[in-house]
């Protein structure tokens, strides 16, 4: 691929989200016009207290998050899908997002129930946070002590499979004797959403988000070499051992932080490394990974600016807006295509 | 990796949480001591302070303090040691409430027009509130659990009151640090039919009108008291069951709830009054069946409003006793003109109304023979 094309490829995305980044600044439920956003962030003045806190410390993170969690899934579904070598692979194949529903199922079903156990002590803003990430960092702390015992990888595909049955069973237990409200609570978190972190929140997911990518990148060479089977990849001299560990490390840290502050957002990571693969037609992840990265943002931006059905006081859940909007784009692309590119 | 590491781990975070168990104490250790004119509610203390008035919210059950908030009069200094989001201006002019049963104080109060928004304005029914809404004086903000928050900051009420004590829903912690006080009303945690009236003080605290918060309150606790005692002249006590089948679960309240007290002072026989606790018992049907001819009336079949709609949705519900004598009682046939149950907004700030329905159903004859039900009705056949 020569170098001009190469620019062709990451130009146009980065010219769309900039664009879809002004589009999901300037839309939502109060209207703030558009020019008055330019003036909000370049210059000094400040119209109007109320649009400027709208801007800065609702809308801005809220876009930023989106980047981070469409760019962070879609990276991560890109992994697994290597890694597998099996097109349905996502993100939470390792069992992340049951490890998370099951954390926040004990703060927020639970917390009746196991009163003894000091499960309701933890409250405060950050308690689903770290309800969600010490669950799935629990259930990734079982597939990876598996990991580390068998040599298949679809073996582990399996056993993430099976540690995703088993904590849904336990949290329709927990669910069948909670309250409404709680259940509601419940539901709410598990529609994921963008809008609610806060400027601390937001620092926290960007770094863990870098340091997820930098180990991604770092096993850039590996992941081509994996493309060919693990064979021929062996005979490259790639450890296997050390690829997968690296691979389910930063889809690890990519997923898991991402659910821990926005919920199990569904479909993204499945759905772009799909669409990245039949828009650029070249497997290499060195041009896959940043692709993803970009292609998810832009897809995730324009599905939040969907779900704040702008003007309007509704908001739509982000998770079905995203499966909504995104499946039917899929299927159009697979079907003109004709084959399918994996 | 083997099993007892994640032993540990457990044992560990186990240890962790632990540490930060609650201490039982009482309202009084919370400096509720000097409180006034808080008899029922267990939710809520107000201090009459120099130069201000404290609010105190606690959790009813640990008696643990949740917030604490300094209403401060117009024109008077701001006293020290307390945060911005713990210090409120009073009178307050604009507030945005979130649960149905934060209507009626307002409106008792003569303060509807202070509400500027509300999530899902449907649930309100009161005809006052509701013409409010129809002339878009009250902003719709979505669902409760998500709030809009783009559209309750542009509103800049002068406080938002929840109904959850817990501060993990999303979205909270926005509104806090858009200067916006939060306000967390426990009044459906209260266990005393009266405790629950009783949280019109907050909102007089709010609107600095305390005095007339006071003798509305006193007013409904003399009628309510009054009923009570009237009941109690009745020479029958009816046993009366409650609740309905959810898919093959039982759920009634148990006998320390509102409702289990409603039906005591009414002078009725609660069957499962000795059942512990404050939640609902939940019991399964082989259970439930032991119970078919114990009772006389049956007061709340869940949503039911018709018998043949029970009988379609489980033959079980056919075999007690006040389903063949049509002894039934809802009060989910009372809705507003927005489908809202009137019950869920009302009952809570009208416990005398509620007694009387009750005392009309179960000793007839002991109020006027006119006498209009306000919740519970028959259900249709």
């Amino acid at each position: 691929m020569s170098r001009k094309e190469i620019k062709g490829l990451f130009l146009w995305p980065i010219l769309l989200l900039a664009l879809s980044v002004v589009l999901n600044l300037s839309l939502g439920s109060v209207y703030i016009p558009t020019d008055y956003i330019f003036t909000a962030f370049f210059t000094e003045t400040n119209i109007n207290e109320t649009w400027h806190y709208i801007l800065t410390d609702y809308r801005l993170p809220k876009a930023i998050t989106a980047i981070l969690v469409g760019g962070g899934l879609s990276v991560s579904g890109l992994l697994m899908q290597t890694l597998f070598r099996n097109p349905l692979a996502g993100p939470f194949v390792l069992g992340i997002s049951s490890g998370a529903s099951l954390g926040v199922a004990f703060l927020v079903l639970g917390s009746g129930l196991f009163t003894g156990l000091g499960v309701s002590a933890l409250s405060g803003p950050w308690a689903m946070v770290i309800a969600s990430a010490s669950g799935s960092f629990l259930v990734l702390l079982a597939v990876i002590s598996a990991a580390s015992k068998i040599k298949d990888a679809m073996a582990l595909l399996i056993i993430g499979l099976m540690f995703g049955s088993l904590t849904g069973a336990i949290v329709s237990v927990l669910s069948y004797f909670s309250r409404a409200e709680a259940l509601q609570q419940f539901v709410f978190w598990s529609f994921g959403g963008l809008g609610h972190l806060s400027w601390t929140g937001v620092i926290i997911l960007f770094i863990s988000v870098i340091i997820g990518l930098v180990v991604a990148v770092a096993s850039l060479k590996s992941m081509n070499a994996l493309l060919l089977g693990p064979q021929y990849a062996q005979s490259l001299g790639v450890s296997i051992k050390k690829s997968t560990f690296l691979m389910v490390l930063a889809t690890s840290v990519l997923a898991g932080s991402i659910t821990a502050f926005a919920g199990p957002i569904a479909f993204i990571g499945l759905a772009v490394p799909h669409l990245v693969r039949q828009i650029i037609g070249s497997p290499d992840h060195k041009i896959m990974v940043p692709s993803s990265f970009l292609w998810g943002s832009i897809i995730m931006l324009l599905c939040d600016t969907v779900a704040q059905i702008p003007f309007s006081s509704m908001t739509l859940p982000i998770n079905a807006i995203t499966s909504i909007l995104g499946a039917p784009v899929v299927i159009w692309i697979l079907l003109r295509r004709k084959n399918l590119l994996f | 990796m083997h099993w007892r590491y994640f032993i540990v781990i457990i044992l560990g975070l186990q240890t962790f949480l632990g540490c930060k168990d609650p201490k039982t104490t009482s309202n009084l250790a919370h400096g509720c001591l000097n409180a006034q004119r808080v008899t029922y509610a267990k939710g809520f203390c107000l201090t009459q302070q120099n130069g201000y008035t404290l609010l105190k919210i606690l959790d009813p059950i640990s008696g643990q303090m949740k917030q604490q908030i300094a209403l401060v009069p117009e024109g008077a200094r701001y006293p020290e040691g307390f945060s911005s989001d713990q210090l409120i201006k009073v009178p307050i002019t604009s507030i945005v409430a979130t649960s149905t049963t934060h209507i009626p104080p307002l409106e008792l109060l003569d303060r509807a027009t202070a509400l500027s928004g509300f999530p899902n304005l449907d649930y309100i029914s009161s005809s006052l509130t509701r013409a409010r809404i129809d002339s878009e004086m009250v902003q719709e903000l979505g669902q409760n659990e998500a709030l809009n928050i783009e559209v309750l900051v542009s509103l800049k009420p002068d406080v938002l009151m929840t109904f959850s004590i817990d501060e993990t829903q999303n979205g909270l912690e926005k509104v806090k640090q858009a200067g916006i006080p939060l306000i967390y009303n426990g009044d459906w945690t209260e266990q005393h039919p009266l405790g629950k009236a009783e949280w019109i003080k907050v909102f007089g605290a709010l609107f600095d009108i305390e005095a007339q918060a006071d003798s509305i309150f006193r007013t409904i606790e003399k009628e309510y008291l009054n009923l009570k005692s009237l009941a109690k002249q009745s020479q029958t006590q009816p046993t009366v069951i409650s609740g309905a089948l959810y898919k093959d679960i039982w759920y009634a309240p148990k006998g320390d709830s509102w409702a289990a007290k409603f039906i005591e002072d009414a002078h009725g026989l609660y069957l499962w009054k000795d059942t512990a606790g404050t939640g609902s018992l939940q019991w399964n049907i082989e259970e439930i069946l032991q119970y078919t001819h114990k009772a006389q009336i049956w007061i709340g079949p869940g949503q039911f409003t018709r018998y043949d709609q029970m009988a379609q949705s489980s033959p079980t519900y056919t075999q007690f006793k006040p389903f063949q004598d049509k002894k039934v009682y809802t009060f989910s046939s009372t809705k507003g003109p927005t489908g809202g149950l009137l019950y869920y907004e009302l009952a809570s700030m009208r416990p005398d109304w509620v007694l009387s329905d009750l005392i009309h159903i179960l000793h007839p004859g002991l109020l006027a023979p006119d006498y209009e039900p306000k919740f519970f009705t028959p259900l249709a056949p």
